[in-house]
């Protein structure tokens, strides 16, 4: 991404959203992005200029969660790592809101994050989509990944752990 | 009970207390599993113990959780909901929640978008009724400015009420007895409307001075059908606020009942209403006419008073009707029985000008009995949180008559135990024993001008 970043990029969504515009269609640079209230509209037809990554979710199909197959307990929610007890000075990283969790900026695209992997701050962990609307969740600390407790395209609740993170002595 | 099962469908229900319980309730009636979505201030509630599944929307703020449609919308998909019952207060009358709910494919259990927002306008509403014939007093158009108030004022004859457009509760109603009081009060009125609702619009009405809230329940079928459960008397208010209402009303002669029944079929009728709605109406006892108030497109708190008297559970209904199990209603099924009365407990403090009072529960033990029924989703222990309405149940009592429904709210009342908070239940008790409530000579304005001085003075 070249002069803008995805905190510019929150910015203009963040106003976008608290704004009565329905549509809105921006290039800077090698950068282009569309966004529109109406779940249904696309980037109108045009050259060769790939949308990046937020205008992609945002048109990416919503994944649903499966209807539960049966019995009483079916609602309840589906497999996800077992959050255990937290170690001392290693840093949860919860959920900021409901919504749709994905590992990945666009379907298919490599995951933000494996564990394993080494994070700063800046380091983008997640997308939480509500209602077509996605927020790049970031680390805050620097460290190592140590656990991802949910699968991608999985519901997560308000203030449901997401990630540990062993931060860097 | 039929087990729940997904094949019958699955409730996401948007709300909380009492009417959440109450909604979980009916969907394990009708076989269907329930999801509640709640927030952080509810996690350890009831209604969260009996749901199938619960999911956080988000922090206790309603704004940010029973408040926000996105979310609410995104969990009932994320879980596989069918169909989504908005309860009472929050969501449950913006288009907005039912306009989403229909683009993603979940049955709203209530109005159409465009029914919500016909009769959500009070304006509109007003042209509506007018249309169909139903009564109303005196009234204006939107108002411009305090010289064209004055001017309808004159015309229609002090004294006035201005209401805003845009809601209800109170706020941008002013009651002018003369030219006087109009001009001092009727910027104020448009500060406060635009303040409470975001508009400023107001609209002037004939006062009526000794009046009755009188509303009929109805059910339409979407489709023209529009079958009613009687009507409630919900004269007992406090600042507008409904503290005491009752089934049937009694104060009605015969011929003006069947008249006002079939104004609130008419007009809901004429707009193809989906769902469960109430027609308000002010009773002038004096002249024993009735004429339109406003359409709350929505289940009300006090819905059991005509369940109540005609044995049907409304709740069940709605998702009924919303989801296709049923197509319709027919009068010929809706008979009444008895007289009911509905207490509206509440987590205030009336000794202390009715302040709210938040806290823990330490002992909860409603009165139980024939003919008695409490909604609440209240234990021993509760946490009554501070930032949602203060109501925490309603106690119904079902007599053969009037008196007897009365008799049995001062038996109720009287062991009604709740340790931990001040609730009004005091006050319902005054009330409850006050010759003018057992001799049904009350008014919208009794409870403040009358009931509210002798209680204090009794308080010394």
């Amino acid at each position: 991404m070249s002069s803008i970043s995805t905190q510019d990029i929150e910015a203009i969504v963040d106003q976008f959203q608290r704004g009565d515009w329905r549509e809105m269609h921006l290039r800077i640079g090698d950068v282009e992005l569309f966004l529109s209230k109406d779940g249904n509209a696309r980037l109108p037809e045009r050259g060769a200029s790939a949308p990046i990554a937020p205008a992609a979710a945002i048109a990416a199909p919503v994944a649903v969660a499966p209807v539960a197959s049966s019995g009483h307990g079916a609602a309840a929610p589906a497999s996800a790592a077992p959050v255990g007890a937290v170690p001392p000075g290693w840093v949860q990283i919860r959920a900021p809101s409901l919504g749709t969790f994905y590992r990945a900026p666009k379907p298919g695209a490599p995951k933000f994050v494996e564990v394993g992997a080494a994070v700063t701050p800046e380091s983008d962990l997640c997308l939480i989509e509500v209602m077509k609307l996605f927020t790049t969740l970031r680390s805050g600390v620097s460290g190592t990944v140590r656990e991802v407790y949910v699968q991608d395209g999985e519901l997560v609740e308000f203030d449901q752990p997401l990630f540990l993170i062993q931060p860097n002595a | 009970m039929p087990k729940p099962s997904p094949a019958a469908g699955r409730l996401f229900v948007a709300n909380r207390g009492e009417i959440a319980l109450r909604a979980i309730r009916a969907a394990h009636a009708l076989g269907m599993e329930a999801v509640l979505g709640v927030s952080v201030a509810d996690k350890g509630s009831l209604g969260a113990a009996e749901a199938d599944r619960t999911v956080v929307l988000g922090p206790a703020a309603a704004r940010d959780s029973y408040l926000n449609a996105g979310l609410i919308v995104h969990a009932a998909v994320a879980t596989g909901c069918t169909a989504l019952h908005p309860g009472y207060g929050f969501l449950s009358e913006r288009a907005e929640l039912a306009e989403l709910c229909a683009k993603e494919g979940v049955t709203f259990v209530g109005p159409s978008a465009d029914s919500i927002r016909r009769v959500g306008d009070k304006l509109s509403a007003r042209a509506m009724a007018k249309a169909a014939g139903v009564p109303m007093t005196s009234g204006s158009d939107a108002i411009d400015d305090v010289a064209h108030a004055l001017r309808i004022a004159e015309q229609i004859g002090y004294p006035v009420i201005t209401k805003a457009s845009a809601g209800g509760g109170g706020r941008g109603m002013v009651v002018a007895h003369s030219p006087a009081d109009l001009e001092r009060e009727f910027d104020q009125a448009v500060t406060t409307a635009r303040e409470a609702f975001g508009d400023g619009t107001l609209f002037i009405e004939r006062y009526v001075q000794i009046a009755r809230h009188i509303e009929v329940q109805v059910v339409g079928d979407g489709k023209g059908g529009v079958v009613h459960f009687g009507e409630r008397d919900c004269s007992i208010q406090r600042r507008y606020q409904k503290m005491i209402e009752e089934a049937p009303g009694a104060i009605l002669p015969e011929p003006v009942r069947r008249r006002l029944h079939q104004a609130a079929v008419t007009l809901l009728g004429s707009i193809g209403y989906k769902n469960a709605g109430t027609v308000e109406f002010l009773y002038d006892v004096e002249r024993e006419e009735f004429f339109f108030m406003e359409v709350n497109a929505r289940i009300q708190v006090e819905h059991p008073v005509s369940e109540a008297i005609t044995g049907t559970d409304l709740i069940q209904t709605q998702i009924k009707l919303a989801t296709g199990a049923i197509e319709g209603l027919n009068q010929a099924d809706v008979s009444t029985k008895g007289h009911a009365i509905e207490a509206r407990i509440i987590a205030e403090d009336p000794k202390r000008d009715f302040m709210p009072a938040p806290g823990r529960i330490t002992r909860w033990a409603p009165p139980v009995g024939p003919g008695i029924r409490v909604d609440s989703a209240m234990q021993d222990g509760t946490l009554v949180p501070p930032y949602y309405d203060s109501m925490i149940a309603k106690l119904i009592v079902h007599g053969e008559t009037r008196d007897a429904a009365v008799d049995l709210l001062i038996k109720a009342l009287d062991s009604f135990v709740v340790e931990g908070i001040a609730t009004n239940i005091p006050l319902l008790k005054f009330i409850a024993a006050h010759e003018d409530f057992r001799g049904n000579r009350i008014n919208t304005r009794w409870l403040e001008t009358v009931l509210l001085p002798a209680f204090r003075a009794q308080l010394g």
